[in-house]
C-alpha cells in the first residue's frame, strides 16, 4: 500500500509542485493521475520511489517511510518499485537484454554486475520479462535498432525483472502513436491484472484515463482536485481538473467527447 | 537601372570596423615577437642557413643503410611497445579519475577535486617524468613507460570525464529507480553510453604516446630515440637515415590502422550492427 500523509514539494526555483496531498493507493490497484503538465503529476509519482524528495509531509510504501529512508533503504524501497519513462531511459548503445538486467542490479552482488557476469537465473528472469511483453527475440539486439513503441516494451520488461511489487509508469505513451499507445497500456494493464501489481500511471489523454485506469486521480495546480472511477469523471469533473472544457488535444482519439 | 546609379540616399553609411583595440593588439603581438627574438637571441641568420643544412644532412641519409633496418625496427618495436604500456596504464587509471571528474555523477566538491589531480598530471611533461624516472629507477623502457602513462592520465581523463558529462540521463535516471549502487550506476548507465568515445581517445592517445616514447628514447628511456641519438652522435647518417624511415613509415601505419579502428567504434554502432559493439568492448576489458 502506498500512502501520502500530507505531501507537498517545493522546487528551488519557489514552485509548489505538490501541496498538501494526502492518499492511500491500496495493493492490486489501476490508477491514473491525470492533469495539465506542470499540475504535478510526474512529482506525485516520483516522490513514491524517492526520485523527488518532499519538502514536507510524508510517503508511506508498505508502511515504510520513504522520506525518512537512508541511502541504502532507499535502495531496496526503490528494488520493489519498477519505473517505465516517457522517454523510455534506454541505454542505447547496449543490448535490450542489458537494459532488461538492470532491473537485477539490486538483487545481484556488485562485482558480478561490474563484470557483467549474471547468473543464468538472473538472465532467465530477464528472458521471462522480455517475453511477458512479446519481445524476447530482440534480446541481443542494440535498443537504438528498436522501434518506439519497442523500446517501451523493453522499458517495461526492464520493470518487470525488478519483479517489483509496484510500477510507476510516467507518461508511458506521450512519445508513442495511438495504437502503440494503446498496446502499451494493454501491457500495463494485463501486467496489473494478471500479476496484482500496483500501477500507477500519468497521463494526459483523458479517453485513456477512462479506458484503462481503474481509479481516476485529478491533480491540478499541485492540489488533488478529483478521486475516484472512470465513470464518475463528467464534464463537470473535467473543468475541475483542467480549468476549461475538454478539447480535441485532451484525448488521443481526435473526438472531442467522453 | 543598374545599382551603380542609384542615388546616395543616407549620410549615415557605418564606417568600417577596424577599432583601435584590434590595432594595438596586432601592435602588441608584433612587439613581443621581437622582444622574444631579441632575448633568446635566436640570430635570424641561422634561421635563413637552416634549410641549406637540412638539406645537406638528407643528402647524407640517402642512400640509407638497409642493412640497419632490421635493428632500427627492433627498437621502433620497442618504442611502439612502451608506447601501448604507457597508454594502457593512463587508460586504466584515468577512467576511475574520469568519472570522480565529471559534473553529472559526482557532486561539485568531487569533481572540482578530481579536475584539479588531473590538471596536475597533464601539467607535467613526459620528458620531464621520463628524466626524474630515469634518475629514480635507471635506464630502459620502464621509466619511459610510466612517464608516458603518467602523463597520458590528465589528458585521457580530461577527455573522458567531459564524454561522460555529454551523456543523457535518462538511463541514469533509470539505475536510480532500480535500487543500483553509484558504482552499478557507472557500470550500466554511464560506461554503456560513453565508452566508444573513450576508447577511441584512448586510441588516438596510443598513436601520440608513440611519437612520445620515440622521443624519450634519447634521455636514455628505451626504445628508438636511443638508437637514433647513438647514430647521429656518430655522424653514422646512413643508419640514422634507415632509422628515421623506419620511424615514419611504423607511425603511418599505425596511426592508420588505429584512426580506422576509431571512426569504427564511433560510428559503426549506432547504423546497422545488430550487437551492441561498444558492450563488446567493454566485455573484451572486463
Amino acid at each position: 500500500m502506498i500512502r501520502f500523509e500530507h505531501a507537498s514539494v517545493t522546487y528551488p526555483g519557489g514552485v509548489h509542485a505538490l501541496k498538501d496531498v494526502s492518499l492511500e493507493i491500496p495493493d492490486g490497484q489501476m490508477v491514473v493521475i491525470v492533469g495539465l503538465s506542470g499540475a504535478g503529476k510526474s512529482t506525485l509519482i516520483r516522490a513514491i520511489n524517492g526520485l523527488v524528495p518532499l519538502t514536507s509531509g510524508r510517503v508511506l510504501v508498505d508502511d515504510e517511510d520513504v522520506t525518512a529512508a537512508d541511502r541504502k533503504h532507499l535502495r531496496r524501497i526503490r528494488s520493489r518499485i519498477g519505473m517505465i519513462f516517457q522517454g523510455f531511459n534506454l541505454v542505447n548503445r547496449t543490448t535490450v537484454l542489458n537494459n532488461v538486467l538492470m532491473g537485477r542490479l539490486y538483487h545481484t552482488p556488485t562485482w558480478r554486475t561490474i563484470l557483467g557476469r549474471y547468473t543464468p537465473e538472473q538472465i532467465d528472469l530477464g528472458m521471462r520479462s522480455l517475453e511477458r511483453v512479446e519481445i524476447v527475440e530482440k534480446a541481443y539486439t542494440r535498443a537504438s535498432n528498436l522501434s518506439g513503441g519497442q523500446q517501451q516494451r523493453v522499458g517495461i520488461a526492464r520493470a518487470l525483472a525488478q519483479d517489483p511489487r509496484i510500477i510507476l509508469a510516467d507518461e508511458p505513451v506521450a512519445s508513442l502513436d495511438p495504437p502503440t499507445s494503446h498496446v502499451v497500456m494493454r501491457d500495463l494493464q494485463r501486467i496489473n491484472r494478471e500479476l496484482g501489481i500496483t500501477v500507477i500511471t500519468n497521463l494526459h489523454f483523458l479517453d485513456l484515463a477512462r479506458q484503462y485506469g481503474d481509479r481516476i486521480i485529478g491533480l491540478r495546480a499541485g492540489e488533488l482536485v478529483f478521486d475516484g472511477s472512470g465513470a464518475q469523471v463528467d464534464e463537470k469533473v473535467f473543468e475541475d481538473i483542467y480549468g476549461r472544457s475538454l478539447t480535441a488535444d485532451d484525448v488521443l482519439e481526435k473526438r472531442a467527447e467522453l | 537601372m543598374a545599382v551603380a546609379d542609384l542615388p546616395r540616399s543616407s549620410d549615415a553609411r557605418p564606417r568600417a570596423p577596424f577599432p583601435l583595440a584590434r590595432r594595438s593588439l596586432l601592435l602588441l603581438l608584433l612587439v613581443l615577437f621581437g622582444w622574444a627574438a631579441a632575448t633568446s637571441g635566436i640570430p635570424v641568420e641561422r634561421i635563413l642557413r637552416a634549410p641549406a643544412g637540412i638539406w645537406n644532412i638528407a643528402r647524407l641519409m640517402f642512400p640509407p643503410d638497409w642493412a640497419y633496418a632490421g635493428r632500427a625496427l627492433g627498437a621502433m618495436v620497442e618504442s611502439v611497445h612502451i608506447a601501448w604500456f604507457g597508454t594502457v596504464i593512463g587508460a586504466a587509471l584515468s577512467l576511475p579519475l574520469a568519472l570522480l571528474a565529471a559534473k553529472n555523477v559526482t557532486g561539485q566538491a568531487t569533481s572540482t577535486g578530481a579536475r584539479q589531480v588531473l590538471n596536475a598530471f597533464r601539467a607535467i611533461p613526459e620528458l620531464v617524468l621520463a628524466v626524474v624516472f630515469v634518475a629514480m629507477i635507471g635506464l630502459g623502457a620502464v621509466p619511459g613507460a610510466l612517464a608516458i602513462g603518467i602523463h597520458s592520465i590528465g589528458t585521457l581523463g580530461k577527455l573522458a570525464s567531459e564524454a561522460i558529462e555529454s551523456i543523457d540521463r535518462g538511463p541514469l535516471e533509470a539505475a536510480d529507480a532500480v535500487g543500483a549502487t553509484w558504482l552499478q550506476k557507472m557500470r550500466w548507465g554511464v560506461l554503456p553510453q560513453a565508452l566508444p568515445e573513450i576508447v577511441a581517445f584512448w586510441l588516438y592517445r596510443f598513436e601520440i604516446n608513440i611519437r612520445a616514447s620515440a622521443i624519450l628514447g634519447v634521455i636514455g628511456a628505451g626504445g628508438v630515440g636511443a638508437v637514433l641519438s647513438n647514430t647521429v652522435s656518430y655522424r653514422r647518417w646512413d643508419k640514422a637515415g634507415m632509422t628515421l624511415i623506419v620511424v615514419v613509415v611504423v607511425t603511418l601505419l599505425i596511426d592508420a590502422v588505429s584512426g580506422r579502428i576509431r571512426r569504427r567504434i564511433i560510428s559503426g554502432g549506432d547504423t546497422s550492427a545488430e550487437v551492441a559493439e561498444g558492450e563488446m568492448v567493454l566485455q573484451a576489458g572486463a
